[in-house]
């Protein structure tokens, strides 16, 4: 082991709070206390790592600093990916930072010398929400979320993928929270507070878990941080100060039943942080032994108040290093490389030491893929699992494929090049504004410059916008050692370690005396670079008498009881639930007024008036006009009698009733809010001889158009291309955008209910439940008078939303959830959506989905079946269903979705779930439907005349979808068969 | 944290003659677009002890201000001075201050060493110490609310921003005969 104190390392003295390695090793960020402000610092790795990289005055040791908090900085944290970093402070806010790539090195003006900002970071989202300082933040293991606990005594819970979105704000602890952990497969989230307990949540429901007391019951006096650590394989959960027989002491908790049997003692005073080395190792093979397997072992460093370190390997029963007097202060925060071998400490003196082990130290790591395999032999499935992990042992059989899957490295190569030549020449692309360089514009600046008088005769100067804000496009940091983050550092990442270890001996020494200046005399540097004199102290006795028994292989497999499907299931539905019933809300008091009374018709009238005036004052029309709640009740044939309306029925057999709009005086519709069209109806204004007309009036931007008509409009719609109203004597009037009539007024079976218009098409639902769409422009009918009976039958069911597609597809949201649409083509109602369906609850699709924004696909399906982003809930969900039950349920739902997609004709959303759908068979290698949908979409080869075989899909070229198919299949090389002929194929087809 | 921070200040034709106007080439960024214009400030420094002798020589109006980097000259015509301090101030409330100490001296080493007693102005130059700007940040309210912005003004007048600068604007420092008064005896050393 060697140490190291970087001097250069520092906050101007002030204390550093918090430190974190960036994923890829070639930077890391420290936080902390700034010149009256907080401040976050990001650091090049290289010159830690190298001497050589130290002394090179053209390596930059600071990359960047942001002094944007506006008090001290207690945590800074990369996400997994080191796309973003989240720093919390004292300030009560938590701001994520993302590299900006679009500016090249600035400076910080004015800050002495030349500390020029290599690296660009900018604040993509400031999260406010705490009402006190934040005192750590942490990405879960997918960085779907992002933890934040506070002294305000809260831990809320933020969607990493729409921030500022809040999740939950997990409420229960009585004290300052002052650290988080989640659990490395990402089914709990643990903190530790200065009330004395450790609580773990859990995040299918964000639900408390368990909160353990018994240790902390001693613990007295308070610690500035209680940073608390999972250990990779997820068996054990570290706690800070604790206390033993008044001694201080880190708490292990034992996964499986939270029993907390053992503890890390010898520290003097309180343990401010415990951090898991990322890694699992396994004992170094030694030459000639005898391979007997080893049992996996885990990492652990501890620091303390005591301003010592200690480093612990899960096998072993005393530290495998302790450090005394390692700073002048408390530590406060260590972070690990993630190969596993290097250590950043740092403390409150503002200083900070790193440690670099070897792996004849700490073991051998086992590779991500034997993790993976821990995780899932334990846990089902982790979120860490990679579909390369699958292949390594596969062989290429096709040179075809072979040249495809190097044509893929290729093209990351090129983008990884690419995007490393964007920032190299950074500089110079931003100094180019309309293709003027920045000195041509500097040198005009004055001239050029607008300048102006404002009206109380002041000089007023426009000034000339150089370069555009980033809106945070997807640019990708590259995480491999590969790419220009690692500055100067001209071996892979990997490798410095190596290199380190491969300096001479006596270097090495002068180097460590040098700067570890503030080192306490005591630690000798031959002691810390010789391991063979490292001695763990008498005090440092691990009680891990059981460890044999509990082997990071050790079945805690936390199988589902029946009980807890149920549990689960219960509490999604309340979730699902609830919104519908919102929804609902508004509708039920219309639903409840019972049509036949005339006052209460009145009283009903007058709410809609009032309803549409509100919204037209708010001008906040619904977006989507498409989108019509509406409440039809189902009224008994009793009540229909009472009605004057059902007179005219031809056919009073019927059972079904809905609710007929009363006839008001006048009333606005808004149909579009861009372009901006509404509707005005006044009924019965003109007297024209005794005779009384009513009004149409159109609106649309600006332009409008007015029309008469002999009876008294009852409801109105309207879309982009027609305007429609339903008159009394039931009758339905056509009108084009510009209010030419389009057709006789048409005649109805039964008094309109509900009318709507979508493009063209035109429906309307009549009271005896029957529903019409009629293609306007084409003039021919999509749906001729269906009756609703089947949906609606059998219970007190209503119509809570109506949807009419692009397309002309009628689609009834029923308020059991459920939504259905009718099928012109087979005469039938189809159900393609259920809000309860457990489906949807089950599946895991995450790593099908091609990126995080086309999981916001619209459509006609993704509107009744709404937007809320469900990955949370089934990022959640992931644990608690063995693999082949979720795979099953996947499949299944994903299947519905292609379906539905294809029912409803919406071809953006069918491509979408089909590439999904595709995406997830070929990741968990279902080979019999991948190579039928290949087979349906390549179609028949050679022509003949009996093929039914349709060429195209819902508006979309078949085999065009198969070719964008194509490159999915070749991702997993276990399809490298279908893969080859599906191109063949294809090949053929095109070269006919 | 700051809408606005200032990425340089570039003094331009520097060093030149004495009686040619200052120019300051200042470039910022912004990162959300600004509701008012800011407002820049060349401030001379009468005394080092005290805000009282501060005198505005120029003030400017920038905007408007989309979120994005951008850049203006600053060109003022007072001469004389010998610190001069740059100031932008958004709703009153002075956020960043930056500071330049300027020398004074004569180009010919004969005049150098045995200066006039009268000053020859036409064989002085101007260097403004550009390399080593002092720079001062502040912490100011950048929302909109003015009532909040009034009541941490009331509140906290210790905070050193919004506060406007006790002193009175001279305007058209250019004229010849203003020159000697603006000259502070002391810091006269190498004329």
């Amino acid at each position: 082991m060697k140490l190291l104190k970087p001097t250069w390392v520092n906050h101007n003295g002030k204390p550093i709070f918090s430190v974190d390695i960036h994923p890829d090793g070639t930077k890391f960020a420290t936080g902390g206390q700034g010149q009256d402000s907080g401040k976050v610092v990001i650091w090049n790795m290289s010159p830690v790592l190298q001497e050589d990289d130290e002394k090179d005055e053209n390596i930059p040791k600071m990359l960047c600093q942001m002094d944007n908090h506006l008090a001290c900085v207690n945590c800074v944290r990369w996400s997994n990916s080191g796309m973003y970093l989240a720093s919390g402070g004292d300030d009560k806010l938590i701001m994520v930072w993302k590299r900006a790539t679009y500016i090249g090195p600035s400076t910080v003006f004015g800050s002495s010398g030349k500390l020029a900002n290599v690296e660009q970071w900018r604040c993509v989202s400031i999260l406010r929400n705490h009402s006190g300082d934040v005192m750590d933040v942490a990405w879960s293991p997918h960085d779907a979320w992002l933890a934040s606990c506070s002294v305000d005594n809260t831990v809320v819970i933020w969607n990493a993928v729409k921030f500022p979105e809040i999740l939950a704000t997990l409420r229960g602890h009585s004290g300052l929270v002052k650290g988080l952990t989640w659990d490395p497969v990402g089914k709990y989230i643990a903190s530790q507070a200065d009330d004395r307990s450790l609580k773990v949540w859990r995040t299918l429901d964000w639900q408390l878990e368990t909160s353990i007391t018994k240790p902390f019951d001693e613990c007295g006096g308070t610690t500035h941080v209680l940073r608390l650590s999972w250990s990779p394989d997820g068996h054990y959960l570290v706690s800070a100060h604790a206390m033993n027989n008044s001694g201080p002491t880190a708490q292990i908790i034992e996964r499986e039943g939270w029993k907390t049997n053992m503890d890390f003692v010898g520290h003097r005073k309180a343990v401010t942080v415990v951090k898991f080395n990322p890694k699992i190792f396994k004992k170094k093979q030694k030459n000639g032994s005898s391979a007997k397997p080893s049992c996996p072992y885990c990492c652990c460093a501890v620091g303390s108040k005591d301003r010592s370190l200690s480093v612990w390997l899960t096998c072993l029963k005393r530290p495998l290093v302790v450090i005394h007097e390692l700073f002048d202060k408390s530590i406060m925060d260590i972070s690990w490389t993630l190969n596993g071998l290097g250590i950043l400490v740092c403390s409150m003196d503002g200083s900070v030491a790193f440690l670099d082990f070897s792996q004849d130290e700490l073991g051998d790591p086992l590779s991500e893929e034997e993790k993976s395999r821990i995780h899932q032999s334990t846990y089902g499935k982790s979120l860490a699992i990679m579909t390369e992990a699958q292949l390594s042992t596969a062989v290429i059989e096709n040179p075809e494929m072979l040249k495809y899957q190097r044509r893929q490295q290729q093209q990351q190569l090129d983008q990884k090049s690419a995007a490393t030549r964007e920032m190299g020449s950074a500089t110079s692309v931003a100094g180019v504004v309309n293709g003027e360089s920045l000195e041509d514009i500097r040198k005009n600046l004055l001239k050029k410059q607008v300048e102006t008088r404002t009206a109380d005769g002041r000089r007023r100067i426009t000034p000339l916008c150089i370069a555009q804000l980033d809106t945070g496009s997807p640019q990708l940091l590259p995480l491999d050692s590969s790419t220009p983050n690692s500055f100067g550092a001209s071996k892979p990442c990997t490798e410095p370690v190596v290199a380190a270890s491969a300096r001479p001996a006596g270097d090495s020494v002068n180097k460590d005396s040098m700067n570890a200046t503030s080192t306490p005399a005591a630690l000798s540097p031959s002691v810390l670079t010789t391991p063979s004199k490292i001695e763990p102290m008498k005090a440092f006795d691990s009680r891990f008498t059981e460890r044999s028994k509990a082997t990071p292989g050790a079945p805690a497999l936390t199988s589902m009881t029946p009980t807890a499907v149920e549990r689960l299931k219960e509490q999604n539905l309340v979730k699902e639930l609830r919104p519908r019933d919102l929804l609902e809300s508004s509708s039920d008091s219309d639903e409840k007024v019972p049509l036949a009374k005339a006052s209460s018709l009145s009283k009903r009238k007058l709410e809609l008036e009032v309803e549409t005036v509100e919204k037209k004052k708010k001008g906040r029309p619904r977006k989507d006009s498409r989108l019509m709640p509406v409440s039809l009740s189902v009224q008994s044939p009793a009540a229909l009698t009472a009605e004057k309306e059902a007179m005219c029925l031809s056919a009073p057999a019927l059972a079904l009733k809905l609710p007929i709009p009363s006839p008001q005086r006048a009333f606005t519709l808004q149909v579009s809010s861009d372009p901006s069209m509404y509707i005005e109806v006044e009924n019965e204004v003109t007297v024209v001889g005794g005779v009384k007309l009513s009004r149409l009036k159109c609106n649309r931007e600006g332009k409008e158009w007015e029309t008469v008509l002999t009876s008294r409009i009852l409801t109105a719609a309207g879309s982009c291309d027609v305007v429609c109203v339903a008159c009394e004597k039931r009758m339905l009037s056509v009108f084009s955008t510009c209010g030419r009539r389009l057709l006789s007024p048409i005649l109805l079976p039964s008094p309109i209910s509900t009318l709507h218009c979508t493009g063209s098409y035109v429906m309307a639902l009549t009271a005896a439940a029957t529903l019409s769409v009629w293609d306007v422009h084409r003039q021919v009918v999509v749906v001729k008078e269906e009756s609703l009976h089947s949906i609606l039958a059998g219970s007190d069911m209503t119509v809570s939303q109506i949807l009419l597609t692009q397309h002309g597809i009628p689609v009834m949201n029923l308020s059991d959830g459920k939504a259905y649409c009718f099928n012109p083509s087979l005469s039938t109602w189809n159900l393609v959506s259920d809000k309860q369906d457990s489906l949807a609850q089950c599946a895991d699709f995450r790593s099908s989905l091609p990126s995080q924004d086309a999981m916001l696909c619209s459509g006609p399906l993704a509107i009744i079946q709404g937007r809320t982003s469900n990955s949370g809930r089934q990022a959640a969900r992931l644990f608690s269903v063995p693999h082949v039950v979720q795979q099953e349920t996947t499949l299944a739902y994903l299947e519905n979705q292609v379906a539905a997609a294809l029912t409803l004709q919406s071809s953006h959303e069918y491509r979408h779930w089909l590439l999904v759908y595709a995406r997830y068979l070929v990741n968990e290698g279902f080979e019999y439907r991948l190579r039928e949908i290949c087979k349906d979409l390549l179609g028949p080869v050679h022509y003949s005349t009996g093929s039914q075989w349709e060429s195209t899909v819902v508006g979309l070229r078949k085999r065009e979808l198969l070719k964008e198919l194509l490159p999915v299949i070749g991702q997993n090389l276990r399809f490298q068969r279908l893969f080859t002929e599906c191109q063949e194929q294809l090949d053929i087809l095109r070269d006919k | 944290m700051a809408k606005v921070s200032v990425l340089n200040v570039a003094v331009l034709e520097n060093p030149s003659p004495f009686h040619s106007p200052f120019r300051f080439e200042i470039s910022f960024e912004c990162s959300e677009a600004l509701a008012d214009d800011l407002e820049w400030k060349i401030i001379y420094v009468g005394s080092a002890e005290s805000e009282e002798f501060d005198q505005i020589l120029d003030s400017v109006l920038v905007g408007p201000v989309p979120a994005g980097r951008h850049m203006f000259v600053f060109q003022t015509d007072a001469v004389g001075v010998t610190v001069v301090l740059i100031t932008c101030t958004y709703h009153g409330q002075e956020f960043i201050r930056v500071g330049y100490y300027v020398n004074n001296e004569y180009l010919n080493p004969e005049l150098r060493e045995n200066p006039p007693m009268k000053p020859d102005f036409s064989q002085l130059q101007r260097n403004i110490l550009a390399s080593n700007p002092r720079v001062t940040r502040f912490h100011i309210n950048w929302d909109n609310n003015m009532d909040r912005l009034e009541a941490i003004e009331t509140q906290d007048p210790s905070l050193g921003c919004g506060l406007p600068l006790n002193c009175t604007p001279i305007k058209g420092l250019g004229l010849p005969g203003c020159i000697p008064g603006l000259l502070p005896e002391n810091s006269m050393d190498c004329i």
